[in-house]
Formats: C-alpha cells, sequence, structure tokens
C-alpha cells in the first residue's frame, strides 16, 4: 500500500512538471513565433508535442493492469518514451519472471498499422491454414492472433497486436494458452485507451 | 510472418492487376466508341453536306461523354488556407488545460504544420528566378508539410527550357539525412567502375556534397546541412559536371541555411 502510495506522489510529480513544462514552451512558441523567430516557434511546438506525449505516457501506464491472472507487472520496468519523430510516444510494461512472462506495447502513430490492417481486410491472409496466425475480436476490435512454438522445449509462445486507429497495442506471451493471452486483452481498457492516444 | 507477408503481396498484386485490368478495358472501351461516333458524324456531314467544327475533337468538348454523363470542364479548384498558427496554440492550450491530450496535440500538429508552411515559402521565395539561363516554373512551385518525423518540410522548385532543366529539391526534418550522412561520414569511400566514376564527393561553397551521374536521369547533387536539412539538385541534359556545378553555385546555400535553422 505504502508503495502504491509514493508511486502515484511520483507520477502526480512527474505529470506537474511536464505540464508546467508545456506551458512554458507554449509561451516560447507564442513570443517566438510573434517576433517573426520561426525556427524556434517550431522548435518549442516540438518540445510541446513531447510534454504531451509524455503525459499520455503516464496516463496510459495508470489505467493498465497491476495483474495479468498470477504475473505481476514489474513497474521497475515501465517505460514511456516520446515522440522518436517517427512514431508517437511508446509505453511498455512487462509482467511475470522466470519461464512464465508477458510484455504489454502501446505505440502510437505506429508505422506497422498499415500493415495490420492490411492482414486484417484480407480474410484469406489474416487466418493461416495451419492456425498459427489468425484474426480474432477483443472487445470488438479486429486483431491478430500469431502463435509460436519452441522446438526445443515444446513451449507455445503468443503475439496478439490490436490496431485501435493510428495506435498499436501488442501482448507478447511466454509459454501461455490463447485463452490466456485472450483474457489478459480483455483486461485492458481498450476504448479508453484508444480515446488517450487519438 | 515472411510468409504472411508474402501471401500479402501477392494477394495485392493480384487485386492492383485486376482493378487495374479492369480499367483499361474500360478506357479501351470508351475510346473505341468515340472513335466509332466521329466516323458516323463524319459520315452524316458529307451525306448533309456542311462541314462540322468539332469533327476530329474530343467528344469532351461538347460537355459530355459518348454515355451522355457530364464532364468536368473547369473549377476553383480549393482554396489555400493555412492553419492559422495563433488560433491553433490557443485551442492547444485550452485543450491540455482540460486533460484532452490528443486534441491538444493535433492542434500543436496543425500549428506546426502552419509555421513550416511559411517558413517553406519564406525559402521559396528567396530562390532565383532563374538559373543558367533555365526560366522557373511556378507552376510546379511546391511547399510540404507532413509534420515532424519522416519527410518533414519539403522545398522544390523546377527551372526549365526546351529540354533542359534543373530541379532543387531541400528537405527539412527528414529521416532520410542519415543515407547521405553515411557516405559523408567515411571520407575514403569512392566508387569507380570501369575507369569511369559515377559517384564521387566533392564541395560547394565549402560545403561536403556527393555528385552522381546516371546516362538515363542526368546529374543529382546531394549536399546536407546542418542537423537534419539536405539539398538535392537534379539536372537533366547538362553537358558537364562543371556546367551542372555552375547552376548549383548559383544558389545562396548559406542563406537557406539560415532560414531553416541549420547551425
Amino acid at each position: 500500500m505504502k508503495y502504491i502510495l509514493t508511486a502515484a506522489a511520483v507520477f502526480c510529480a512527474v505529470g506537474l512538471v511536464h505540464a508546467q513544462d508545456f506551458q512554458a514552451n507554449l509561451s516560447t512558441a507564442r513570443s517566438a513565433y510573434g517576433s517573426g523567430n520561426l525556427e524556434e516557434a517550431r522548435f518549442a511546438m516540438q518540445q510541446m508535442l513531447n510534454d504531451i506525449d509524455v503525459l499520455v505516457g503516464k496516463e496510459l501506464l495508470k489505467s493498465l493492469p497491476a495483474k495479468f491472472d498470477a504475473l505481476s507487472a514489474n513497474t521497475a520496468n515501465d517505460n514511456v518514451t516520446a515522440n522518436t519523430g517517427l512514431a508517437g510516444v511508446l509505453v511498455h510494461r512487462d509482467y511475470g519472471s522466470g519461464d512464465k512472462t508477458a510484455s504489454l506495447e502501446i505505440m502510437s502513430n505506429s508505422p506497422l498499422i498499415a500493415s495490420i490492417n492490411a492482414i486484417l481486410s484480407i480474410p484469406f491472409i489474416g487466418n493461416s491454414g495451419d492456425g498459427s496466425q489468425k484474426v480474432i475480436k477483443v472487445q470488438g476490435y479486429k486483431s491478430v492472433l500469431q502463435r509460436t512454438q519452441d522446438s526445443e522445449n515444446n513451449k507455445t509462445s503468443y503475439t496478439l497486436q490490436i490496431p485501435l486507429n493510428s495506435t498499436l497495442i501488442t501482448i507478447n506471451g511466454d509459454d501461455c494458452s490463447e485463452a490466456d493471452i485472450t483474457r489478459w486483452a480483455n483486461s485492458l481498457p481498450l476504448s479508453q485507451i484508444a480515446k488517450m492516444v487519438q | 510472418m515472411k510468409r504472411t507477408f508474402m501471401l500479402m503481396t501477392l494477394g495485392l498484386m493480384g487485386f492492383a492487376t485486376s482493378t487495374f485490368g479492369q480499367g483499361l478495358v474500360g478506357k479501351l472501351k470508351q475510346k473505341a466508341e468515340q472513335a466509332a461516333e466521329r466516323a458516323l458524324e463524319k459520315k452524316a456531314d458529307e451525306q448533309i453536306g456542311g462541314g462540322n467544327a468539332n469533327q476530329g475533337g474530343d467528344s469532351n468538348t461538347s460537355g459530355s461523354n459518348s454515355s451522355g454523363r457530364p464532364v468536368n470542364k473547369g473549377g476553383a479548384g480549393l482554396i489555400t488556407t493555412p492553419p492559422d498558427v495563433k488560433q491553433n496554440l490557443t485551442d492547444a492550450d485550452a485543450a491540455f488545460k482540460s486533460a484532452n491530450y490528443g486534441e491538444a496535440r493535433y492542434a500543436v500538429q496543425q500549428a506546426m504544420l502552419g509555421v513550416e508552411l511559411e517558413i517553406g515559402n519564406k525559402v521559396l521565395a528567396s530562390l532565383p528566378e532563374s538559373v543558367s539561363g533555365l526560366p522557373k516554373d511556378a507552376s510546379q512551385d511546391q511547399v510540404t508539410s507532413t509534420g515532424w518525423g519522416w519527410a518533414g518540410l519539403t522545398i522544390q522548385r523546377v527551372y526549365y527550357n526546351n529540354d533542359k532543366e534543373i530541379k532543387i529539391t531541400i528537405g527539412n526534418n527528414s529521416v532520410w539525412m542519415s543515407a547521405v550522412n553515411m557516405y559523408l561520414a567515411n571520407g575514403g569511400y569512392a566508387q569507380q567502375t570501369g575507369g569511369e566514376q559515377n559517384w564521387k564527393q566533392i564541395k560547394v561553397k565549402g560545403h561536403r556534397a556527393v555528385i552522381e551521374y546516371d546516362d538515363s536521369s542526368g546529374y543529382k547533387l546531394s549536399l546536407p546541412l546542418g542537423q537534419s536539412s539536405i539539398i538535392v539538385w537534379e539536372g537533366i541534359n547538362f553537358a558537364n559536371e562543371q556546367e551542372m556545378l555552375a547552376a548549383v553555385n548559383t544558389f545562396d546555400i548559406d542563406g537557406i541555411k539560415k532560414m531553416l535553422g541549420e547551425q
């Protein structure tokens, strides 16, 4: 309980800092633009985008489940990377330890979105004959589920990719079943995430 | 995943081929109908003994095609409305304060787009009106902004006369900068095939650049500027390397660098 309260306090402090950064960068953008310093104005706006992405990333982390069944979140590994210039915000959380682990990544403005949506729109591509890839629905969203088998230890792993507009959610599960990963995906507040990253 | 990608590619190629095939057949059919109509009109006129001013002309000039459907003959196009930077900053502030981060992000991106278009137009206005006797083609002047990342801001102008042309493209905040910088970082890299060199490093007004030549496309000179900008000149039907370099030296490269905010 003490740990949760401390983590929440840290999140709030970080959020406050980025909100102040946003206001400072907004002020710089306005004055630079007003004085005709267009390059300075543009740079300040890029920083504003960074600030927004970091805040969105932190909000997303708060909304993610603390557990996937018996697998607890390793919050020390929680990561938010903002605005690399190619994608928007990238949020990472992993669960469990040892042989049974899972990871969750949310990438806004993902460059993979187009290819995933193409797979979803062509049924004979989305569903493979051997069952290693298929299209399923998670909370009404079409998603691509892929299965891989480790030939050495015969363990099965799954990857579930859920496109939400221009954001891609990817869940990886090692040594799990299709029912496991589907249940984990169903524990995510997908419509809430979709609103936050639009 | 590899299998999936191959299947997807084949599927999309098949779909595209089918669509293209249907479109091509449709166009051929339309052309055949138009030719038949013109032949019939000519025969009818010969019978009547009069002339037809539209003989041999495209049936579209009558305002409808062979199936009687209207054909667009013109319009005012779209009004250019660059984003209002100040209004978008105000919208971003309001959206941020109400924790509507999606809207705040959109408003900031629109403001950035507006600023980039202004920067681009400023650079375009500073480019020469003519280069090596080739006048600019104002109808091909272009400023595009795709926002932060990927291609960023691009500015383009074309100069041409008869069959000689030089095109300048300026990229800013461009991801493809890294490809050119990779060549220039290794000072010893050179290429020579059969005694001919089609790619080499040079200096233009003190800036490192790469010049290439290809028989089918002519000369191409790429000059990285600062950390995230690049200028590319493409010359068609220039007699030799010196003529191409003389054209490139017409441009105020330091001035462009300053306007883009590069150091």
